[in-house]
């Protein structure tokens, strides 16, 4: 294999070649889709099909709305198929008796197989429901499991995973908030400490999109620090994935104020703490007491912040906390609502279910939703691009689930259709 | 001061082998944890050239741990949607002060007309004329915030703090007089009658006893007396004002006497406790 570098190991040239051989034919089957898209995408496009036959007999402004709303779906699926027919052809080509027309054809491949995969791309995003906190900026919230010192131990190395992968992608994160519990044997612990609570505030729009698969439980098998006759335990961590909103942004104001809003909170029934030794105030004590708590009392949420010496900024944080938290609480509710409506036919996703195990003596990370092993520990804790790959599974495990739900619900829609083939 | 027992200096050795000195002035793990981290973050934002960061960490946890107030020892204390330079011989702004008056800027916000005038007696770092400055400017098109004090320390202070509003802010709206409000003659613009919209101040209220008795030890050894009991007043001005009784009341009985003549719209006074403010206001 010739390639641009002047010497290359041998076996890392056979490596890279192997491993773009191998997407080559994912490619060539289904154009890098799951099936579950491509189906949906042809049911789209049947749709389509039969309302522009229905508003060429008569015109239906609602009809029409319509046929608009799916026809980006219906094009890219039509590119999608002449290339892939295309690519067929190519392949029928290859394997002809003329040398000429071989050479041609699998020059032409190359950049026919490219042409799928961003046309596959653009099918995949016409067809992708959109969660609809996406686009915005996210909170990452981590929290020791229950449990003693090593799931908070472990909560403290989640989130600076969290923290130097974002660093490592250039996102605009900060810590918001990162409370250190007060226990015995802090500080002996190989530079991690005892967390209760962090959260860090990931900036850049369309965090939330991205962060969202890693929200749940988040599971270490190690021999921990503390541990004096050398078993492996078994702790977890819990991660939160919160939207909001950007700090600048004017229409963010404007969403808070609008009680159709999931970020709406009354300010009234919200209460505020400011937590303060007893005794006298003002002038007699000079400590600073910047601490806020705030509680929702309808759902009991509470938020305390403590991490500012500004008492406006800590004020600020928490209110920021609590709307996310609500909006995320009001989210969850009404998806449990559509699932229980569709009766359990998808895999569920609960809480409750650990997604994540980190096995430090095995050196692996699984990821249990995309059931994916991947090795090099060391370089997923420091947030390295093993890391990325680790998010991506999630992601694409988290899309092929989304659109499995709407055919899913389709099936609820057209009680005609077989039911075998819907979800899993 | 009760005794702290050696297992929490062990603990606190365990986060930091700063930390049992914090604790020292601290007297509890948490909020050790947290000056910690506050102090480490004010070394990582203000870098300096001269001195290496371990030298200067060991040098500011060496001040805390003699009970320096945090606020001397980094220099500032976040108020509103201000930082304000604290120094030692100025008295360190308080959350109450901090949440009353953003209470009133809020207030005045709401005021139908387009000039204003505030005035803060006893201003210290000036806190209040400038955090009401900060929050009312955009809304006044005619601002005038003026702060007095007695203490030249506090005055220049206060002037150093109004630079941090731009240049806009120092040179018009806000101004700092050092005037004693006993004899106002000297130092203070006449202020016609009816023309102030808001008079405050948070003047010297702990008496000699309350002082010895109930303030922190970091209040008692390191922020200027002058600002917390108003013991200096001579006692025949303190005869003439009728405050025998109670002298610690005698700044609330001069400020109520310079009411008179200006005549302010709205007048809003810090004090220490209930009994006090049945004594000044009633």
């Amino acid at each position: 294999m010739i390639t641009a570098a002047p010497w290359v190991c041998r076996s890392c040239a056979w490596s890279l070649r192997r491993a773009s051989a191998s997407q080559f034919m994912r490619r060539a089957s289904t154009g890098g889709l799951p099936p579950a898209l491509l189906a949906r995408a042809r049911k789209v496009a049947a749709e389509h099909d039969q309302l522009s036959a229905q508003l060429e007999a008569n015109y239906d402004p609602k009809v029409a709305r319509r046929a608009g709303e799916i026809s980006r779906v219906a094009t890219a699926l039509n590119v999608f198929e002449k290339t892939k027919a295309s690519l067929a052809e190519l392949d029928g080509l290859l394997n002809s008796d003329d040398a000429e027309l071989r050479d041609l054809a699998r020059d032409d491949i190359e950049s026919a197989t490219a042409e799928l995969t961003e046309v596959g791309r653009q099918l995949s995003v016409a067809l992708t429901p959109k969660h609809p906190f996406a686009h915005m900026p996210c909170l990452l919230e981590v929290r020791p499991g229950p449990g003693g010192l090593e799931g908070r131990l472990f909560a403290d190395a989640v989130f600076s995973m969290y923290k130097t992968y974002c660093e490592n992608m250039g996102y605009r994160a900060r810590v918001v908030k990162y409370e250190t519990a007060d226990e015995e044997g802090m500080g002996r612990t190989g530079g991690e400490l005892a967390l209760q609570e962090a959260v860090l505030e990931v900036q850049d729009e369309g965090a939330y999109g991205l962060f969202r698969g890693e929200a749940g439980v988040h599971r270490v098998q190690r021999i921990p620090v503390t541990e004096k006759t050398g078993r492996v335990h078994t702790s977890v961590a819990v991660v939160w994935v919160l939207p909001s909103f950007p700090t600048d942004g004017t229409e963010a104001e404007s969403d808070w104020e609008n009680p159709e809003s999931d970020f709406y909170i009354d300010p009234a029934e919200v209460r505020t703490e400011t937590m303060r030794a007893r005794g006298a105030g003002g002038q007699h004590v000079n400590k600073t007491e910047s601490a806020i708590r705030l509680t929702h009392i309808p759902t009991g949420t509470t938020v305390s912040m403590q991490d500012s010496r500004s008492q406006s900024t800590n004020r600020k944080w928490a209110w920021m906390l609590l709307r996310s938290r609500i909006a995320q609480q009001r989210r969850e509710v009404r998806e449990e609502h559509a699932r229980s409506i569709r009766k359990g036919l998808i895999l569920n996703n609960s809480r409750g279910d650990k997604i994540r195990t980190y096995n430090y003596q095995q050196d692996r990370c699984t990821d249990h939703r995309s059931g994916q092993d991947f090795h090099n520990l060391t370089n997923v804790l420091e947030g390295g691009e093993v890391f990325g790959k680790v998010i991506k599974s999630a992601e694409s495990w988290l899309v092929e689930r989304d659109i499995q739900e709407i055919l899913a619900d389709e099936e609820e829609v057209v009680p005609s259709g077989n039911k075998k083939n819907g979800g899993k | 001061m009760p005794r702290l027992p050696p297992s929490l200096f062990w603990r606190a050795h365990q986060i930091s082998p700063h930390a049992p000195n914090l604790l020292l002035a601290c007297r509890d793990l948490p909020s050790t944890a947290l000056e910690l981290r506050w102090i480490k973050d004010h070394i990582t934002t203000t870098p300096s050239t001269t001195t290496p960061p371990f030298l200067r960490l060991a040098h500011l946890i060496r001040l805390r741990a003699r009970g320096l107030p945090l606020q001397y020892v980094l220099g500032t204390q976040p108020f509103g949607t201000l930082t304000i330079r604290c120094r030692r011989g100025v008295l360190i702004p308080r959350p109450e002060t901090e949440s009353y008056t953003l209470e009133l800027a809020d207030v005045l916000f709401r005021t139908p007309t387009r000039s204003l005038t505030v005035v803060d007696l006893c201003t210290g770092t000036g806190c209040i004329p400038l955090q009401l400055f900060a929050s009312l400017r955009a809304r006044f098109p005619s601002l005038a915030a003026h702060g007095v004090d007695v203490a030249p320390g506090a005055v220049a202070l206060a002037r150093e703090n109004a630079r941090q509003l731009g240049p806009l802010g120092a040179a018009q709206g806000v101004t700092f007089h050092r005037a004693s409000i006993f004899s106002p003659a000297a130092g203070l613009p006449p202020f016609p009658a009816g023309e102030i919209d808001l008079l405050t101040a948070n003047p010297p209220y702990i008496s000699r006893g309350a002082f010895a008795r109930s303030t922190a030890r970091s209040v008692r050894n390191h922020e200027p007396r002058l600002a917390l009991v108003p013991d200096g007043v001579p006692a025949s001005v303190v005869a003439a004002l009728g405050c025998e009784a109670f002298p610690e009341d005698v700044f609330y009985a001069r400020i109520l006497e310079l009411c008179r003549g200006w005549r302010p719209k709205r007048v809003f006074l810090e004090v220490a406790d209930g009994e006090q403010a049945g004594r000044v206001f009633l």
